[in-house]
C-alpha cells in the first residue's frame, strides 16, 4: 500500500518498491483501497485510480448518423467503452399478423374495461396522453414486437470475448435490459410506427385532408377528427431492429448502449409510406424531405454505479453482521470510510465490487420538471439504502444534464 | 429442559439454551453452528453463537456439545472419521476403488489398510462386496479424493471393532438423519432403559429375535445400514428383511415409539418369525 | 420464540392476503395485506372500515362458516381494516381484477349477510423432489405461480474458466420456463438472482470452496412471461423458492431474506404483490427484498415515479417482509412474540413444518 501512494508523491526506496501498474494487478484491492483512503497525513484528496472522483463520470462523447445505410444510428463512446447502434427499419403488414383482426377486437374491449376500472381514479393531469391510448401504444409495440433490439460484445472487445462463442449471458441479459427499457420507459410512440390507410371519404374535409402532407398527424378539428379515424385503418407497422454492438468493453456496458439506442433512435427517420389502394400494398417515398423522426417520449438516462468496500470479505468473517440499524448508525459516525459507491465503474474497479445501482432517470419538461425516476435496480450486497439511492439519484440528476448536452451536439 | 427452538441462519443461539460451561470443559459445536465475534464498534462485544442452517438446536449438557439438527434426508457428504459401508467397484494396484454414494466420485481404500493386511495376506475384495471403513481424508477442493481405511493407522487394529469387509447379510437403505440418529443410539450407554434418540425398534427386534439366534448390525454414515442373521438358520432370511423393513418404515414414517413397537411385532407376524 | 400457540398443518394455517366480498350494504369487498394468522371454521373476525383518516371506522362482526368460492371485486381505492382477535390488524386496500383460485372462507356478518373471503397466501413445502440435495415447491396464489426449485450443492462443476474461484463456492442459478426454452428474459433473471443468493451464501465455509452451488427453478404454473416482459412480478416467487430450496439443502447461509412485490397505481396507491396481469396496468412496479437483518438486499423498480414514491414502497414492503411498522391505532398484539413478521414468518413456519415432520420423535421428547 505504501508503495503505491508513495510512488505517486515522492520517492521510496528501490529495494521493495513495485511499479504502480504491477501492483494494481498483484493486488486490485489494495491498490484502490489505497486511492481512495490515502493516508491522514498525505494531504492526498480521496481519488479512484483512474483519476476520477468518486461520483465522477468518464468523458463522454457521441457520433450521431454514422452508419449510411441504416435509418438512424449512433456511436457513443465512454472512456474506453464504446457502444455502436443502428436502427433499421421494415414494414410489418397487418395482414400478414395472424392475430391482428382477433387481437384488435379484444384490445377494443379491455381498453373499454380499462377505461372503466379508471373512472374512480384521480386523473392525472401532467400525462397528456389518455390511459386508453397508453394501453394501446403498449399493446401494440409490446405483442407485436415492432422493437427489437440485440446487443453483441464483439469478439475482442474484452479478453475472453473469443471468436465463435455462444452469446455470453452477459450480452443476453444486456439485451432483455434494453428491451425492458425500451417496454418500461415507452420511449418510441406506436403512433409513428402505425401505416395509415385513410380511405376517400365523400365530404368538404376531402380536399382538406389531400394537402395534409402529416399523413399521422392528429386532426386539430376535433369533429372532423372523430369523423377521419372512424374509417382510418391501420395497415401495416414499422418494426424497429436495434442492433448494438460493443466494439470496446472496459466496464458499465450498460450505460454505453442505452446511451448509443437513444442517440440512434433521436435519429432514426423513417420515410412517408401509404397504402395504395390501386396496388394493395405499402408504398414508401424516397424523398428524403418527407422521411419524419420519430418523436420520442422524453429523454430516459442510464448511470450505474458500482459499490467498493474497504474491507472486501466482511461478510465472510467471523464476525456478526451488524443489522439494518447498527449499519446505519456506524456508518453515519465520522470515521474512517468503509464503502465508496462509484460512478460509471470502469473494467477494473467492477472486478472489485459485487453490488451494482442502476438508475435511469428523466426530467419532466426538456429539464425544467421535477427528476423523475424510470427504472432503479440495485442488487449484490446490503450496504446501499435509502439515503444512498436519494444521494444517486441526484447524481444520476446532474449526470442527465450532461447527457442531454452530449446528446443534443451530436 | 427447554422447549424445541428452530433457528433459521443469521439467528443467535440463546445463551439460555446452551449447556452451562465449565471451565476445564470446552463447548463443542456441532454441524450448523459458527461462532462469531461481535464487531469490536458494537457495545455488547463478545462471542455469539449464529446458526448457519435451518435445523432444531439440539444440545447435550453431559458430552457438553451444541448441534443443529438439520433436515435429515440430505445427501451424504464424506466428513473425516465418519463409519460408513462402501461397496468395492473395482481395484487397482494399491487401492479399492469403492462407493460411498451412488453418482459421486470413488473412495479409495489402500489394500493394506486392513487390520494385519500385508502383501500376502490382504484381503482380496471382489466387485460389489461391502467393507465397513471409517473416512480417513476428504481432501481439499474440487476433485478432492476421499480415502477410506479399515485400520486404525496408529494401532493398526480395527478400531473400533467390526471395521473391515462385511460377509453375508444385506444391506437396507436410510435417510443420512436416521443413520445418524441409529449411531448416537447406539453409542449412548447400554444399560440405559428408557429410549434414546426415541428409537426402541432395535431393543424391541433384539427381544424378539434373541430366540432365532440375534443378529448383527452395521450402520454406516452414508444412509446404509447392514444386517445379518446367520445364526437363524431357515429363517434367516426372512429376519433379515423384517430388520431392514422394520428400520426403512421407523425413518419413512417418523414413527413414535410405541408406533414402532406395534411395527416389529406386525412385521415379525407377517414374516412368521418368532 | 413461539410459545403457547397451537401448532396447525399448513392446510389449516393461511398465510397472507385476503379479500372479502360482502353482500350487505356496509361491507362490500376488501382485500388485505399480509397477515400471518389462522383463520379456521367457527372462528370469529371483524371488519372495521376505515374512511381514510383512520377515525371513521365501522365495525362488522363476522363468523368463519365454511369453505366457499371465488369473488370477483368491483370497486377499488377504498382503504380496510381488517381484524382477526389475537392477531394483527392490517390496513389494506382493495385489489382491482382479482382473480385467484385458492383457499376460500365465507363469513356470516352480524347482519346474516354473507361474506367470502379470498385466503390467499404464498404456501411452500420443503424437499418434495427425492433425488436433489434440497427442493421447495412454493405457490403464491395471488400472483398465481407455482415454482418448484432444486438444489444441488456443493457439486463439482466442470473446469470453466469463470467458474473457478479459489476461495470461494461458485452460484450458479437456471430459470426454466414453463412453457418455452430459456431465453435472453431469463438470462437476466438468473443473473440477479445470483447476486441475491450470493450475497447470502457462506461460500467460504468448509467444502464449499472450488464447488459449485447450483439452483434450478421451474415455472410450474402460472402465467407465461412475455418477451420482453420484466421479471419483476415472478422475483419474490423465484427469490422465496430459491431460499427454502437452499435452506433444505443445508447450505450454510450468513442469513435469510423475504420478498416482495408491490405495484402502484396512477393515482399513487399502493398494492401488494398485483398478478402479472395486473401489474400491466401499474405506473410502477416495484420488487424488494430484505435480509433477516433488515437490510436492502435487492431492489428493482420500473415504471414512472418519484423517490419519494419510492420510500413509502420500500416502507410498506418493509412491513409486509418484517412487520416493522406497528399499526396506528395499537391493536396489534403480537400473540407469536417480537418475530411477527408476515413473510418472514412464512419461511420460518415452513421449515418448523418441516422438522416437526423429521423430529417429532425429538420434540415429542421435550
Amino acid at each position: 500500500m505504501a508503495s503505491a501512494t508513495g510512488a505517486a508523491s515522492h520517492p521510496v526506496p528501490p529495494s521493495l518498491s513495485l511499479p504502480p501498474s504491477q501492483f494494481a494487478r498483484l493486488q486490485p484491492h489494495a491498490y484502490l483501497l489505497a486511492h481512495l483512503s490515502p493516508p491522514a497525513a498525505s494531504n492526498q484528496p480521496s481519488i479512484r485510480a483512474n483519476g476520477r472522483a468518486s461520483s465522477q463520470f468518464r468523458v463522454t462523447s457521441a457520433n450521431a448518423g454514422s452508419l449510411t445505410h441504416t435509418n438512424g444510428s449512433a456511436v457513443v463512446r465512454m472512456g474506453d467503452t464504446t457502444s455502436v447502434c443502428g436502427v433499421r427499419a421494415e414494414i410489418l403488414r397487418t395482414e400478414d399478423i395472424a392475430s391482428w383482426s382477433v387481437s384488435r377486437t379484444s384490445n377494443e374491449a379491455s381498453n373499454k374495461r380499462r377505461r372503466l376500472a379508471e373512472l374512480n381514479e384521480k386523473p392525472n393531469e401532467e400525462d397528456e396522453d389518455t390511459a386508453a391510448d397508453d394501453e394501446e401504444d403498449r399493446a401494440h409495440i409490446e405483442d407485436l414486437n415492432l422493437l427489437v433490439p440485440n446487443l453483441s460484445l464483439s469478439t475482442g472487445c474484452a479478453p475472453g470475448f473469443t471468436p465463435g462463442a455462444p452469446p455470453s449471458a452477459l450480452a443476453q441479459s444486456l439485451s432483455h435490459q434494453l428491451l425492458s427499457l425500451l417496454h418500461s420507459t415507452r420511449l418510441v410512440r406506436a403512433d409513428d410506427l402505425r401505416i395509415w390507410y385513410q380511405p376517400p371519404s365523400l365530404g368538404p374535409e376531402e380536399l382538406e385532408r389531400h394537402n395534409d402532407d402529416e399523413q399521422m398527424d392528429v386532426d386539430p378539428n376535433p369533429s372532423g377528427g372523430v369523423e377521419d379515424h372512424k374509417n382510418r385503418e391501420i395497415k401495416g407497422f414499422w418494426v424497429l431492429y436495434i442492433d448494438v454492438m460493443i466494439i470496446s468493453l472496459a466496464g458499465n456496458p450498460f450505460d454505453a448502449a442505452w446511451a448509443s439506442v437513444l442517440a440512434a433512435l433521436r435519429d432514426t427517420k423513417l420515410p412517408r409510406s401509404w397504402w395504395d389502394v390501386d396496388s394493395e400494398m405499402i408504398l414508401c417515398s424516397d424523398n428524403v424531405s418527407e422521411a419524419s423522426k420519430l418523436s420520442l417520449r422524453g429523454l430516459p438516462v442510464a448511470s450505474s454505479f458500482c459499490v467498493f468496500e474497504a474491507d472486501a470479505a466482511a461478510g465472510w468473517r467471523a464476525v456478526v453482521i451488524p443489522d439494518a440499524e447498527e449499519q446505519k448508525a456506524r456508518s453515519q459516525k465520522k470515521g474512517s470510510q468503509q464503502r465508496w459507491i462509484l460512478a460509471d465503474p470502469d473494467g477494473y474497479e467492477e472486478n472489485l465490487g459485487q453490488e451494482r445501482i442502476c438508475l435511469v432517470v428523466d426530467k419532466e419538461k426538456g429539464g425544467k420538471g421535477k427528476t423523475v425516476v424510470l427504472k432503479m435496480e440495485k442488487h449484490g450486497g446490503w450496504t446501499v439504502d435509502t439515503d444512498d439511492l436519494r444521494q444517486l439519484v441526484d447524481i444520476s440528476a446532474r449526470r442527465w444534464d450532461e447527457m442531454k448536452r452530449i446528446l443534443d451536439q451530436c | 429442559m427447554t422447549t424445541p427452538l428452530v433457528l433459521l441462519p443469521g439467528e443467535e443461539v440463546p445463551s439460555d439454551h446452551l449447556p452451562p460451561t465449565k471451565n476445564n470443559n470446552p463447548l463443542k459445536l456441532g454441524p450448523g453452528l459458527r461462532l462469531l465475534s461481535q464487531p469490536s464498534t458494537s457495545a455488547a462485544a463478545g462471542h455469539v453463537l449464529t446458526a448457519t442452517q435451518a435445523g432444531l438446536l439440539t444440545t447435550d449438557a453431559k458430552r457438553n456439545t451444541v448441534s443443529l439438527l438439520s433436515f435429515s434426508n440430505r445427501r451424504y457428504l464424506p466428513t473425516t472419521n465418519d463409519l460408513i459401508i462402501a461397496q468395492i467397484h473395482h481395484s487397482s494396484a494399491d487401492y479399492f476403488h469403492c462407493m460411498v454414494t451412488p453418482h459421486t466420485a470413488h473412495a479409495l481404500l489402500g489394500q493394506l489398510s486392513f487390520e494385519g493386511a500385508t502383501k500376502k495376506t490382504r484381503p482380496m475384495l471382489k466387485q460389489g462386496e461391502l467393507v465397513y471403513a471409517r473416512v480417513l481424508s476428504v481432501g481439499i477442493g474440487a476433485g478432492a479424493e476421499v480415502e477410506l481405511t479399515c485400520v486404525n493407522p496408529a494401532t493398526g487394529k480395527a478400531e473400533p471393532g467390526g471395521l473391515g469387509p462385511l460377509v453375508g447379510g444385506m444391506v437396507f437403505d436410510v435417510s443420512t438423519g436416521m443413520a445418524a440418529r441409529l449411531i448416537r443410539a447406539s453409542s449412548a450407554s447400554p444399560d440405559q432403559t428408557d429410549a434414546v434418540e426415541g428409537l426402541v425398534v432395535l431393543s424391541e427386534l433384539d427381544k424378539k429375535l434373541e430366540s432365532v439366534g440375534g443378529f448383527e448390525i452395521a450402520v454406516g454414515r452414508n444412509g446404509k445400514v447392514w444386517v445379518d442373521c446367520s445364526n437363524a438358520g431357515d429363517s434367516a432370511i426372512q429376519a433379515t428383511v423384517a430388520i431392514g423393513r422394520c428400520l426403512q418404515q421407523t425413518d419413512e414414517g417418523n414413527l413414535s415409539t410405541s408406533e414402532q413397537k406395534k411395527l416389529v411385532s406386525r412385521i415379525l407376524r407377517e414374516m412368521k418369525i418368532g | 420464540m413461539r410459545t403457547g400457540q397451537p401448532r396447525l398443518g399448513s392446510q389449516n394455517r393461511i398465510a397472507a392476503y385476503f379479500a372479502a366480498v360482502v353482500s350487505d350494504e356496509s361491507v362490500r369487498e376488501c382485500f388485505a395485506g399480509p397477515a400471518a394468522f389462522p383463520i379456521l371454521p367457527n372462528k370469529r373476525v371483524y371488519f372495521a372500515r376505515n374512511r381514510g383518516d383512520g377515525e371513521d371506522k365501522e365495525e362488522v362482526e363476522a363468523k368463519v362458516q365454511a369453505l366457499g368460492v371465488t369473488a370477483t371485486s368491483k370497486y377499488m381505492g377504498e382503504q380496510w381494516l381488517v381484524h382477526v382477535p389475537g392477531t394483527h390488524t392490517r390496513s389494506a386496500t382493495h385489489h382491482p381484477q382479482k382473480n385467484c383460485v385458492s383457499n376460500f372462507v365465507t363469513f356470516t356478518t352480524r347482519h346474516q349477510a354473507t361474506t367470502t373471503f379470498i385466503m390467499v397466501g404464498p404456501t411452500a413445502s420443503l424437499a418434495p423432489l427425492y433425488r436433489a440435495d434440497g427442493s421447495s415447491s412454493y405457490t403464491c396464489p395471488a400472483t398465481g405461480y407455482e415454482l418448484l426449485g432444486a438444489v444441488n450443492a456443493p457439486v463439482e462443476l466442470p473446469a470453466r474458466r469463470d467458474a473457478l474461484k479459489p476461495e470461494e463456492a461458485t452460484v450458479e442459478v437456471f430459470v426454466k420456463p414453463g412453457t418455452t426454452t430459456a431465453g435472453v428474459g431469463e438470462r437476466y433473471v438468473e443473473g440477479i438472482l445470483r447476486s441475491v443468493l450470493a450475497t447470502v451464501i457462506l461460500g467460504r465455509e468448509k467444502g464449499l470452496p472450488r464447488r459449485g452451488v447450483v439452483i434450478t427453478l421451474a415455472i410450474v404454473g402460472g402465467e407465461d412471461v412475455e418477451r420482453g416482459d420484466s421479471y419483476l412480478t415472478l422475483l419474490p416467487a423465484l427469490l422465496h423458492t430459491s431460499l427454502l430450496a437452499l435452506l433444505s439443502a443445508t447450505v450454510p447461509l450468513s442469513m435469510t431474506f423475504s420478498a416482495t412485490l408491490l405495484g402502484v397505481t396512477k393515482s399513487g396507491i399502493i398494492i401488494p404483490d398485483p398478478s402479472a396481469a395486473d401489474a400491466k396496468a401499474m405506473a410502477s412496479l416495484h420488487a424488494l427484498a430484505f435480509s433477516s437483518k433488515g437490510h436492502l438486499l435487492l431492489n428493482e423498480s420500473q415504471g414512472r415515479f418519484e423517490f419519494d414514491t419510492w420510500e413509502a414502497v420500500r416502507q410498506k414492503a418493509l412491513a409486509i417482509c418484517q412487520n416493522t411498522a406497528v399499526s396506528a391505532d395499537g391493536d396489534v398484539s403480537m400473540a407469536e412474540g417480537a418475530e411477527g413478521a408476515p413473510l418472514h414468518d412464512f419461511v420460518r413456519e415452513t421449515v418448523e413444518d418441516q422438522v416437526h415432520r423429521d423430529y417429532p420423535w425429538k420434540i415429542d421428547a421435550v
